[in-house]
């Protein structure tokens, strides 16, 4: 596709006549206009290259950790829209909305455009060999053991550059957060079947219970697991699976399930365990010691503990006993407790007694090159960091990939942590939370501007190394990618290793040809692989089968009983990670904010989610402002009210609320991250994002909510408008 | 558009149309020309001496050994400036010449020419030149320059293109309405698109 | 002259009635989507933006229902009553309809939204005066009008956003009428590559936007004229069909029930879009 780099740099440069003013001039331009606009034309071109057809190169979406394969639509030079690469196997042609909005990340207004040095209370403008030569000076004056490197999720070559860097400081001290990530997960997965993120079979399973896992919305791997989700729902053979949620608020999942189960928060794991003993008595063949286990959970005490009837328990176990293979998968619902990984094994647990071990949970490939494997964050990572600060043992501190000033809880004053340290590099976009304390603000390129090799945590197939390649010009000549500024830094360390490196690229090219063979490419010279990669987006690899060898003991698993009603803070606080917010890190691109929640459909804010029973006892109604407060602090929101919620609990969503970042970010909604609790899980130390418990009470104010339920305000008006069938009375594998 | 203006524009139209309506004639092909300003370019492209007839010194290069894109694109294109130097390299006689000094001047800083549109449509037009060009050149082998000559007018002849046809709606449409042979050899004629949507974007 | 074009082929412009004597030529452009594998995810609506330079109106002027969401997806409730919504909700991405039988056509006071020939509700922006009785008549309130020069507006586009403008379509200026287009501008473009190469556009050569991006493939799009295209395929095996408004197959008794049909066909508007409906298990 790309013939030479030469052709192909000309190319993504930006003809800046004509193009975007000629765009926006739209309808006010009615007349023919001899001479006022430029053509667009090129010094050189190549073949491939027709003036109004749009050209597409293959890149790596960036905009959360899924990896899906993007391809990039440029005209003229400039990168127009995002669309899916239909090769690439996470995601085969598809999108979800936070991925194409990414095109809004590049164009951003508000990106920081050079280095900016703290100067009071003001940045100053500096040069990156300025930066570059202070930050070295200042690594340079203290001890290593001193040197902090906060990330979110690396991989691929940046990851293997910054070990590098690390070594070369002679730290270690690499922490890897993420705010919303399923770490308890993880750890209980890792426990239960030998691997942290097994393979999931969605399009597999007839059956899939799900304990809060939002696979449709901000879990994981959406856009990977949506198309599974429409072959589980319409197979070949007819067999529509059926989809049950368990989980005590709405969501995305959830609005979508068959049966949507309201439960108590936090009692999952009994649940879990509840419906073993309904299949042991049903006439599954459970193993002794779990029957054994579970002999306690009847169906009558766990509906008591959780609020799920126990018809539901009994037809649930039915139809899991009935239909096989099912697959039950453990949520950010299911852990968000201090019992979370408790919880988590109990679900398992579940699914071992099931059988969907190696059916529908599948072995996933290891990397054959484990320097680039992912890293996944967690939040008792920052938790650490934040301890370091505190003890005065940070005294240079990198921060990249994250915005931890604005996800952490407001108890564990990071933000005053931060200021004792005394120098702070933060690796940014916008001038976010986070960089406004920064000593040193380094501007990134954007995930379209960028050389980068990215290996997702969940691929659906294999093993692969995504690439992320430039899609146009850079926007701004101040702006550098993560690799280069790793390689501009390890210059100074270990020179005779890097020199030979005129940028990013050269060293990317570089190791990716010298290693071909290993990623597929042993017949082709190494210009040709590398043209290959470029253009596929990524390589392939040839990766091991990971055994599935974990098993959960019953006889050590112990779930507690359900929480005590706490007579102050009576409400169960459930911060939501929306698929458009997350953790608040794309909320500076204005196409998620204006687009709706699926759910509420509130569109610019924050809202405050409860049962129309819990409104009714607080006398609330819906667009009533009120507080939210927790042990840890207390925030303001409208109240919307609805029936996709358990009525012990309030829900908020989590992104919003931002005091930075940019104009479409700042002061809209509130922020919920800074109210939550410190009460960790038991066993991971994680902080439990579910655990936090409130009271909501009338702030005074009433608010008309900026909602799009559609004309007649999510009302049918008895017209056959969304129809609903069961599925038993229609038959799919006639369908087209 | 002020809101007001479109209104007025509206009841003009709309008496206009009346008009028009009853005096119901298909028009002929208009030959009117309709001479645009002269456009101030970067330099003077002499397209009679590229594409000019022999006899009147012209070198009778076809339109579209430069305009390459005309037959697989919306646009017609301006060549890559690689294109001027693949000939003008060789071509030692008027290497020394004001003008292509200049062309080469271009060259060495690697810099496009910023030419200026002359035939400049509306953004809210979308015209496609491969349709045309497919239609009159490949399909009923008219004369490149006949065809080009349509809505470009005898290029041949301008040194600077510069706009000869009203290229208005109306003169789209006249021409559009009219029948057309479907190919070289066949009887059989069609006209040319009348929905909105075929040029209005 | 134009105008003339307009009420000379009126006929072209403005089906009344479709039905079998005035079929389709070539191509008649229809969609399909699949209300059960739909999830409410809102990347239709997001692909719309990018595609087809939506303006982002910002808080305020959402509240005062001047957003423009060509896909917007409504969500429905269907509790009866119970404490939970414990079937979850019902989703449904609402577009322009494209009737073939466009109440919006008939009020239009300028002609500036009519029938083309492949069976398109077509919106000229030029043409339009913006007396907004389109968006009156139309039953599905899928047309959207702009209220302010959105190009001129703060925070809207501005340096460098409006750099991903796309420049197959225009930016709407203050005062005209705009709606889903199906693309328009996609479909022009390989029809025209069709036309070239002698032949007609084969079916999955053209994506609308929306259905491009649909991450559970909800969305068919297709010529209901070219029999191998799936979208036609659905219809005929839906018993849905496009010139009538009362299907046959709504009145029989049978115990397979097929889930195809069209919002508000009564309305005799002959909507080009066709709906499956949503499935629930009944044995959880």
């Amino acid at each position: 596709m790309i013939e030479n780099s030469f052709n192909r740099r000309n190319f993504l440069k930006v003809l800046g006549w004509g193009g975007a003013t000629a765009a926006l001039s739209g309808c006010g331009n009615t007349s023919v206009e001899d001479g006022k606009e430029f053509v667009t034309s090129y010094v050189e071109t190549a073949d491939y290259i027709i003036p109004s057809i749009g050209t597409y190169f293959n890149s790596t979406c960036a905009q959360c950790d899924a990896g899906c394969g993007i391809m990039g639509r440029v005209r003229e030079g400039r990168v127009l829209k995002l669309e899916g690469n239909p090769k690439a196997s996470i995601n085969n042609g598809k999108m979800c909305g936070l991925g194409q909005a990414g095109v809004q990340a590049h164009y951003n207004p508000d990106r920081i455009r050079e280095p900016l040095l703290r100067n009071g209370d003001r940045g100053e403008a500096i040069t990156w060999e300025k930066a570059l030569g202070l930050i070295n000076e200042k690594v340079g004056g203290v001890n290593a053991e001193n040197i902090a490197f906060l990330t979110g999720v690396v991989s691929g070559h940046d990851k293997a550059l910054l070990k590098n860097y690390l070594d070369a400081l002679g730290s270690g001290h690499h922490y890897v957060y993420e705010a919303v990530a399923p770490s308890v997960i993880r750890a209980a997965n890792k426990k239960a079947y030998g691997v942290e993120m097994p393979r999931l079979r969605l399009d597999k399973a007839k059956v899939i219970v799900s304990f809060g896992a939002d696979f449709l919305g901000a879990w994981v791997s959406p856009v990977h697991f949506s198309q599974q989700y429409a072959r589980f729902r319409k197979p070949d053979s007819g067999e529509r699976g059926v989809l049950v949620q368990v989980e005590s608020k709405m969501t995305l999942t959830g609005a979508n399930a068959d049966r949507w189960l309201a439960i108590r928060p936090g009692t999952e794991g009994i649940l879990a365990l509840g419906l073993i003993n309904a299949l042991a008595a049903a006439g599954l063949s459970v193993p002794g010691d779990v029957a054994a286990a579970v002999g306690g959970y009847t169906s009558e005490r766990v509906s008591k503990d959780t609020g799920v009837s126990a018809e539901h328990i009994g037809k649930l176990a039915a139809l899991l006993k009935e239909r096989s293979p099912s697959l039950i998968i453990a949520g950010s619902a299911a852990e968000g407790y201090a019992h979370g990984s408790q919880n988590a094994a109990a679900i398992a647990l579940l699914n071992q007694i099931l059988g969907n071990v190696g059916q529908t949970v599948e072995a996933p490939s290891s990397t054959p090159f484990p320097q680039m494997a992912p890293t996944t964050g967690n939040r008792l990572a920052l938790q650490s960091l934040n301890d370091n600060m505190a003890q005065d043992k940070v005294k240079v501190l990198f921060s990249y990939g994250t915005n931890p000033v604005f996800t952490a809880p407001a108890t564990m004053k990071l933000k005053e942590n931060l200021k004792k340290v005394p120098f702070k590099v933060v690796f940014a976009h916008y001038m976010d939370e986070t960089a406004v304390e920064a000593d040193l603000v380094l501007p990134l390129n954007s995930a379209m501007e960028d050389w980068a090799t990215v290996i997702p945590e969940y691929v659906a197939e294999g093993a692969q190394l995504n690439i992320r390649q430039p899609l146009m010009e850079k926007l701004y000549p101040g702006t550098l990618g993560l690799g280069d500024i790793l390689l501009g830094l390890l210059k100074y360390r270990r020179p005779d290793e890097y020199n030979g490196f005129e940028d990013f690229y050269s060293y990317l090219r570089n190791a990716m040809v010298t290693n071909k063979d290993a990623l597929g490419g042993a017949s082709k010279d190494g210009d040709t692989f590398w043209e290959a990669a470029l253009s596929h987006g990524g390589v392939k690899m040839v990766g091991e089968p990971v055994n599935l060898s974990g098993n959960v003991s019953a006889t050590t698993l112990v779930v507690p009983a359900p929480f005590v009603e706490d007579a102050t803070y009576p409400l169960h606080l459930i911060p939501a990670v929306s698929a458009s917010m997350r953790d608040g890190r794309n909320a500076n691109e204005p196409w998620l904010q204006e687009s709706p929640d699926p759910l509420t459909t509130i569109v610019w804010d924050s809202w405050v989610e409860m049962h129309p029973k819990t409104a009714a006892k607080l006398g609330i109604v819906e667009g009533d402002i009120v507080e939210v407060a927790s042990k840890s602090g207390a925030m303001k929101a409208q109240a919307y009210v609805f029936t996709g919620i358990h009525p012990d609990v309030i829900s908020v969503p989590l992104g919003y609320g931002h005091d930075a970042m940019g104009r479409y970010a700042k002061g809209v909604g509130a922020n919920a991250f800074k109210i939550l609790d410190p009460v960790f899980d038991k066993e991971t130390g994680e902080l439990a994002m579910h655990e936090t418990r409130v009271k909501v009470t009338k702030a005074g104010k009433r608010v008309i909510i900026v909602k799009d339920e559609g004309p007649a305000g999510g009302n049918q008006m008895g017209r056959k408008i969304a129809v609903r069938l069961t599925s038993n009375k229609v038959n799919l594998s006639e369908e087209v | 558009m002020n809101y007001f203006l479109r209104l007025s524009v509206l009841l003009v139209g709309l008496v206009v149309s009346a008009g028009s309506y009853a005096a119901n004639t298909v028009q002929p092909l208009t030959t009117a020309d309709d001479l645009g300003p002269k456009v101030e370019q970067p330099f003077e492209f002499p397209h009679n001496r590229h594409a000019g007839n022999a006899d009147k010194g012209g070198m009778e290069i076809n339109c579209m050994y430069c305009h390459t894109y005309a037959r697989r694109s919306m646009v017609a294109g301006i060549p890559p400036v690689q294109k001027c130097i693949g000939c003008h390299q060789s071509i030692e006689s008027v290497r020394e010449t004001p003008r292509i000094k200049k062309l080469f001047e271009y060259w060495e800083a690697k810099k496009a020419i910023p030419w200026k549109k002359v035939h400049d449509l509306p953004e809210f037009v979308r015209f496609n030149h491969e349709r045309h060009i497919q239609r009159f050149v490949f399909a009923q082998n008219k004369p490149v320059q006949e065809a080009c000559g349509y809505c470009h007018g005898d290029v041949k002849t301008m040194t600077v293109a510069r706009r000869q046809k009203p290229l208005s709606m109306g003169w789209c449409v006249s021409c559009h309405q009219k029948d057309h042979p479907v190919d070289a050899t066949s009887t059989k004629t069609t006209h040319g698109p009348n929905d909105c949507w075929q040029c209005h974007k | 002259m134009s105008i003339t074009n307009l009420l000379t082929n009126w006929s072209d412009f403005r089906q009344q009635h479709p039905s079998a004597a005035h079929p389709h030529r070539e191509y008649k452009w229809a969609m399909s989507i699949d209300l059960d594998s739909c999830t409410g995810c809102n990347a239709c609506s997001v692909a719309c933006y990018a595609e087809n330079n939506l303006p982002v109106v910002g808080k305020e002027k959402f509240a005062h229902g001047h957003s423009h969401h060509w896909m917007r997806i409504e969500r429905y409730w269907d509790n009866d009553g119970r404490e939970f919504a414990d079937q979850g909700a019902q989703f449904l991405p609402m577009l322009c309809q494209h009737c073939e039988s466009a109440p919006c056509e008939t009020v239009c006071p300028v002609g500036a939204t009519n029938h083309t020939a492949d069976g398109l509700n077509s919106q000229v922006y030029n043409r339009c005066v913006g007396s907004r009785y389109c968006n009156a008549n139309c039953p599905y309130k899928v047309r959207y009008f702009n209220w302010y020069n959105y190009p001129t507006t703060e925070n809207v586009w501005p340096e460098p956003m409006n750099q991903q403008l796309n420049p197959d379509l225009s930016v709407r200026s203050k005062g005209v009428m705009e709606k889903c287009t199906f693309c328009v501008q996609r479909l022009r473009a390989s029809m025209n590559d069709a036309r070239t190469q002698g032949r007609l556009v084969i079916d999955g050569e053209v994506q609308t936007a929306c259905q491009q991006v649909c991450p559970t493939g909800a969305i068919t799009f297709g010529n209901l004229v070219d029999p191998s295209a799936k979208v036609g395929k659905q219809w005929k095996q839906q018993q849905v069909d496009l010139n009538i408004d009362k299907q046959p197959k709504d009145a029989e008794e049978k115990a397979a029930k097929l889930r195809g049909y069209r919002i508000l066909e009564e309305l005799r508007t002959y909507p080009s879009v066709m709906y499956l409906e949503q499935l629930r298990e009944s044995a959880v």
